[in-house]
């Protein structure tokens, strides 16, 4: 099988600055991959270009050996930083709008999360808290069986004892060959579910590694390490 | 896909415009009972007046909500952040015009047959409707003495001139708002400019036709017939023309330019 993702010479500027420059990067089926850098290394314009939200200006893009459109969202899972869903709706309503739009979409599976962390799905959206919608939002996007999860941001606004059990369900919840692409500035937190790390530093890819590799031969955690790279 | 983005589209549109008519059915019920009671004396004279108002404000709600609400519905579920989820749905973005501009037609469509509805209940009367039928084939006998055997024509092209020239209204305002949310930051600005520049250029334009087209189609113009064999089908054809071109710029856009915040 061919890697979930491929960029090559990916290029991506906006009017004013060169958000991604020349990527190149492939990502492996099964791996849990921490999109790592700071604000505005271009953790985000990447995510958005692997949705089809954004179009590169040069270079390419393959998701399962395909170009983004219909058949890759069908393959993958987005969790925007963006609370994207409308605030009219019921809970169960979003669990029926998903259930209707992608085809490996589980309510079972959606429901038990729904119950596990106390939601009413009863509720309206907009009688939520933000990190209530968000809550809602990942368990949507975990509920899916899909090949690629791109998670952006997932965590940053709910609370840790929240955060623990949504980390746990990412890395229960996914099947063998699919592979979750989480990115983060909070990688204390994450670094132990990680196989793989990316750093993004001003849009270039600075390093790919494996969490293993890190630890046995820099001797560092990736928070660390992290640190080290990124210091201002 | 389309079928779902219909449904899902209707029912996100249906919660507003059906309690909208559910105020205008009972206004146009009271209203209609209380116009045929002769008992309000003295202060409570007010009562049929303040009903009528009551309902000539609901007639004006259903006209302008089912407008604004189609705009807003466009912008607020494609341009703000409800756009990270529609545009990653496994749908084709021509497939999210399309379900928006058919439930907006749907829903302009039958606002107005609720309003005529809503006042041939309050303000006809059984006379009152064979006096339309007589005039109504009145007009079609002039019709008929006037354009002989080309009525039918007639008819068929201003029916399908009332169609596009719907359609017009609502892909300008989307066209404008996909190339309003080009500027950042400035979304709705950019829309407002876009569509004042639209407008603007289609004036300029027709201006010129006219200007040009008029001394070449003098002889032919002065008779009614043509009407249906020149200025209608020249009409259809200007309207396909625009809307072809409205359509497309708005799906390009959103297939390569989108820039959601």
């Amino acid at each position: 099988m061919s890697a979930i993702l491929e960029c090559k010479s990916l290029t991506k500027k906006f009017s004013n600055f060169t958000a991604l420059s020349n990527v190149n990067l492939t990502l492996e089926r099964g791996r849990i991959i921490g999109l790592l850098g700071p604000n505005g290394s271009g953790k985000t314009t990447l995510i958005k270009l692997i949705n089809g939200l954004l179009v590169p200006n040069s270079g390419s893009l393959l998701i399962n050996g395909k170009l983004p459109g219909t058949e890759t969202k069908k393959i993958v899972s987005y969790l925007p930083e963006k609370t994207y869903l409308p605030e009219w709706m019921r809970v169960s309503e979003t669990i029926e709008f998903f259930e209707d739009f992608y085809a490996d979409f589980d309510r079972k599976k959606a429901y038990e999360m729904m119950e596990r962390l106390h939601l009413d799905s009863k509720k309206r959206l907009k009688t939520l808290s933000k990190g209530t919608k968000e809550k809602v939002q990942l368990i949507l996007v975990m509920s899916r069986k899909a090949d690629l999860y791109c998670l952006d941001e997932p965590i940053g606004g709910v609370d840790p004892a929240a955060r623990d059990y949504i980390l746990n369900t990412i890395i229960s919840n996914y099947n063998e060959n699919a592979t979750v692409l989480i990115s983060t500035h909070l990688i204390s937190d994450i670094e132990k579910v990680l196989d793989d790390v990316v750093f993004l530093k001003e849009g270039f890819v600075t390093m790919q590694s494996s969490v293993d590799d890190i630890r046995s031969k820099d001797g560092k955690s990736v928070d660390t390490l992290f640190r080290e790279v990124f210091r201002c | 896909m389309l079928n779902k983005l219909l449904k899902h589209e209707f029912k996100a549109t249906a919660r507003l415009l059906i309690p909208l008519y559910l105020i205008l059915l009972a206004f146009t019920i009271m209203d209609r009972i209380v116009l045929n009671l002769n008992i309000f004396k003295g202060v409570l004279s007010i009562i049929p007046g303040l009903i009528t108002f009551g309902y000539v404000i609901s007639i004006i709600a259903v006209i302008m909500v089912t407008f604004i609400l189609m705009i807003m519905r466009f912008y607020k579920n494609l341009m703000t952040d409800e756009g990270y989820l529609m545009f990653t749905l496994p749908v084709k973005s021509h497939q999210l015009i399309n379900s928006k501009l058919l439930v907006s037609i749907m829903w302009t469509v039958a606002s107005v047959l609720a309003v005529i509805a809503s006042i041939f209940v309050v303000a006809a009367a059984p006379e009152d409707i064979r006096e339309i039928t007589q005039g109504l084939k009145y007009f079609w006998e002039e019709l008929n003495k006037e354009f002989g055997g080309k009525v039918l024509l007639l008819i068929i092209e201003f029916i399908i001139i009332v169609i596009l020239v719907l359609i017009n209204s609502m892909l300008m305002i989307y066209v404008s708002i996909a190339v309003g949310q080009l500027f950042n930051g400035h979304k709705l600005i950019g829309a407002f400019a876009a569509y004042i520049g639209i407008t603007t250029v289609l004036q300029i334009v027709m201006s010129i036709f006219i200007f040009i087209a008029s001394p070449i189609f003098e002889e032919t113009l002065t008779t009614f017939s043509s009407i249906p064999n020149l200025v209608f089908p020249i009409t259809i054809f200007i309207l396909i023309g625009l809307n072809v071109a409205f359509y497309w710029v708005t799906d390009y856009i959103f297939k390569k330019k989108l820039n959601l915040e």
